[in-house]
């Protein structure tokens, strides 16, 4: 690595020293030390590495600030560790902080004190980002949303190819010509975003959810110019980039008309759309839910009926951290698997203590820590195998892809599907 | 009154500035500012952060590290009692023989559990890691002020080693680590407003 510039060091500064409120602060001066929080992260449990636990990522950040924004780290660096931001501390910190965290927050539920190690983290992937060492990997995602309008830079005639192919395979298994997915209809009610995963590797999954609209006669659209429900830019840290693109979603939301925004089976999207998207914006955003809360209320309401005996396997869920420690949506996608699942087992332990998969936090993105993401996956392979499933059913698409992998390398023979597609399995039509 | 009375007292006046200084910036800085809608009530969330989510049963930190996590709480009950007693002493007041044993116990069990985290400080390896001199050194002097509260209990004697180490402490505290005194209220806080919002906390009955 190159030695940091004057420049480059003062834009990291920055971050520390351009106070908004208390929150940050209060966070890199509350850890103690404890080491507590080692046996609730995944990356320390696998590795076994006194440097990869959680307080040592705050330690990264803290050090920092110490060093630069307290009189005890100005006139004692050595008696409270306070570190200078140089070269060997921004290698440290690219490789901890972006490589070594999924952002999960498990260790936050469970840290003696309470400090929020995730948004420690996120706020060193800023300093990182403002000083230019986002990994390139990262950063090429950022960039093809930023100039192509979705992550994964899929042409519009690509797209919309897709859509007509899908479109066409829902109207055979429904057997009605009339089953549309609409694409930028104005005066829609519902805006439905997508993961561009979805029509990048899994169309099926576009072509299940619009069977559940469809069934559940939803008046709703896709867009063409803003259907891509991640923004990246949460996780390299760089809030002008996150500003973008949740300013891009915003607008087309107003510009559609549409009076709730739907958001794809995607933790993160769900995350920077439901909750980080309206800051980043400065304002806040309609009606917004996942689309796990929309499915759950059409079961609820009545709109749409399932047969569980049609799903005869046993069946796991695996939580999105995003989804469940980030969002609080926990209570909704057990609702949904009591309707589809007639033999559903739990893993242990789920919910608000779920184990990340390991692709969160950028890591899927990041084809470096390739070697890492896969190891650390080792808890949540053991956890569905335990489960004796045959089918492992998550909310998210980027889930979707880290537990694809691990079913391969840990040969865990499962099925790997997203709520929509089990829904759509199950889904009564007459 | 006696000279190191006089230094314990400036001691004491200069923490409580500091203190002050930590939060009434706290005060200043205020909450964040959040444009998204919220999902549940921040209040709700506040309270269940100082309460239900402390519930050992429910933290790992605690439930999986029983030892240390009954060290720590005999440890800072201990610190609060043997600053209690401090200021009582300061101001010429007291305790009963009885009480007095009582409280000795208590500031002697926290000086054995600080003790005991020090020594496990120094022999873990990822605690080495993380450590710095603060971390030892915050550790060392909180045990010993406690062990010396404990001796001029029992003993009534050692009183000017004890006001000047707890004057050291005094002035230490909110400079290091031990300024997590009144941070920590202020994560909590943090915690419970943030998951609060997003209805995380309090989380949904099974």
């Amino acid at each position: 690595m190159e030695k940091p510039t004057r420049e480059q060091i003062q834009a990291g500064l920055e971050v520390l020293r351009n106070l908004q409120d208390s929150k940050l602060i209060t966070h890199l001066n509350s850890c103690v030390h404890c080491g507590l929080c080692a046996e609730s992260c995944l990356y320390y449990l696998t590795t076994r590495d006194g440097s990869l636990i959680p307080a040592n990522k705050v330690e990264m950040v803290s050090s920092i600030y110490r060093r630069y924004c307290t009189l005890t780290g100005k006139v004692m660096p050595k008696l409270v560790n306070a570190r200078k931001l140089d070269e060997v501390t921004i290698t440290e910190m690219v490789d901890k902080l972006y490589g070594a965290c999924t952002m999960c927050a498990r260790c936050v539920r469970h840290c003696s004190i309470g400090v929020d190690i995730e948004y420690v983290v996120r706020t060193g992937r800023e300093m990182l980002a403002r000083m230019g060492y986002v990994p390139e990997s990262l950063q090429a995602t950022v960039d093809a949303a930023l100039e192509t309008g979705n992550n994964m830079a899929i042409p519009d005639e690509d797209f919309l190819d897709t859509i007509e192919w899908m479109e066409e395979e829902m109207q055979d298994e429904l057997e009605d010509p009339e089953a549309k997915i609409p694409i930028n209809k104005e005066k829609s009610d519902v805006l439905y975003t997508l993961n561009p995963r979805e029509p990048k590797f899994f169309p099926l999954s576009i072509s299940a959810m619009a069977k559940i609209f469809h069934v559940a006669g939803e008046n709703w659209t896709l867009s063409t110019r803003m259907y891509d429900v991640t923004n990246y830019a949460y996780f390299t840290g760089n809030p002008e980039h996150g500003k973008v693109i949740a300013g891009r979603m915003l607008e087309e939301v107003k510009r559609v008309g549409a009076n709730k925004l739907v958001l794809a089976e995607c933790g993160h999207g769900a995350r920077a759309s439901r909750w980080e998207g309206p800051n980043y914006a400065g304002e806040a955003y309609p009606d917004t839910v996942t689309s796990v809360e929309q499915i759950a209320a059409y079961l609820r309401d009545g709109r749409i009926k399932t047969d569980p005996s049609l799903t005869p396997e046993r069946v796991t869920l695996h939580d999105p951290c995003n989804l469940v420690r980030g969002g609080g949506i926990m209570k909704e996608q057990r609702y949904i698997m009591q309707h589809v699942a007639s033999d559903f087992a739990e893993m242990t332990p789920h919910g608000m203590d779920n184990f990340c998969c390991g692709g969160g936090g950028g890591q899927l993105a990041m084809s470096e820590y390739n070697e890492r993401r896969i190891q650390i996956a080792e808890i949540k392979a053991e956890q569905i195998r335990k489960t004796g499933a045959g089918i492992v059913v998550t909310p998210c698409h980027n889930c979707v892809d880290q537990l694809s992998q691990i079913n391969h390398t840990y040969r865990l023979n499962v099925q790997i599907k997203t709520i929509a597609e089990v829904v759509a399995d199950a889904l009564v039509t007459e | 009154m006696p000279w190191y009375y006089w230094i314990a007292l400036i001691a004491l006046a200069v923490c409580l500035a500091g203190f002050a200084w930590h939060f009434l910036r706290l005060v200043r800085l205020g909450k964040p500012k959040d444009h998204s809608r919220p999902a549940g009530k921040p209040a709700a969330g506040i309270v269940y952060s100082f309460t239900a989510g402390m519930n050992p049963v429910n933290k790992e930190s605690a439930f999986l590290h029983l030892p240390t996590y009954t060290a720590g709480v005999i440890f800072h009950i201990a610190s609060f009692v043997s600053l209690l007693v401090f200021i009582l002493f300061l101001f010429g007041i007291q305790p009963q023989p009885v009480l007095s044993n009582v409280l000795a116990f208590i500031a002697a069990a926290g000086a054995v559990s600080g003790l005991a985290m020090l020594i496990k400080r120094i022999a873990d390896k990822k605690l080495r890691i993380l450590s710095s001199p603060d971390d030892y050194f915050s550790n060392a002097i909180v045990s010993l002020f406690q062990a010396l509260t404990a001796l001029v209990l029992v003993t009534g004697q050692y009183v000017p080693a004890w006001m000047l180490v707890s004057a050291l402490l005094l002035l230490y505290m909110p400079v290091g680590k031990l300024k997590h005194a009144i941070y920590f209220f202020a994560a909590r806080y943090h915690l419970g407003l943030f998951y609060g919002w997003r209805n995380v906390w309090p989380p949904p009955k099974a």
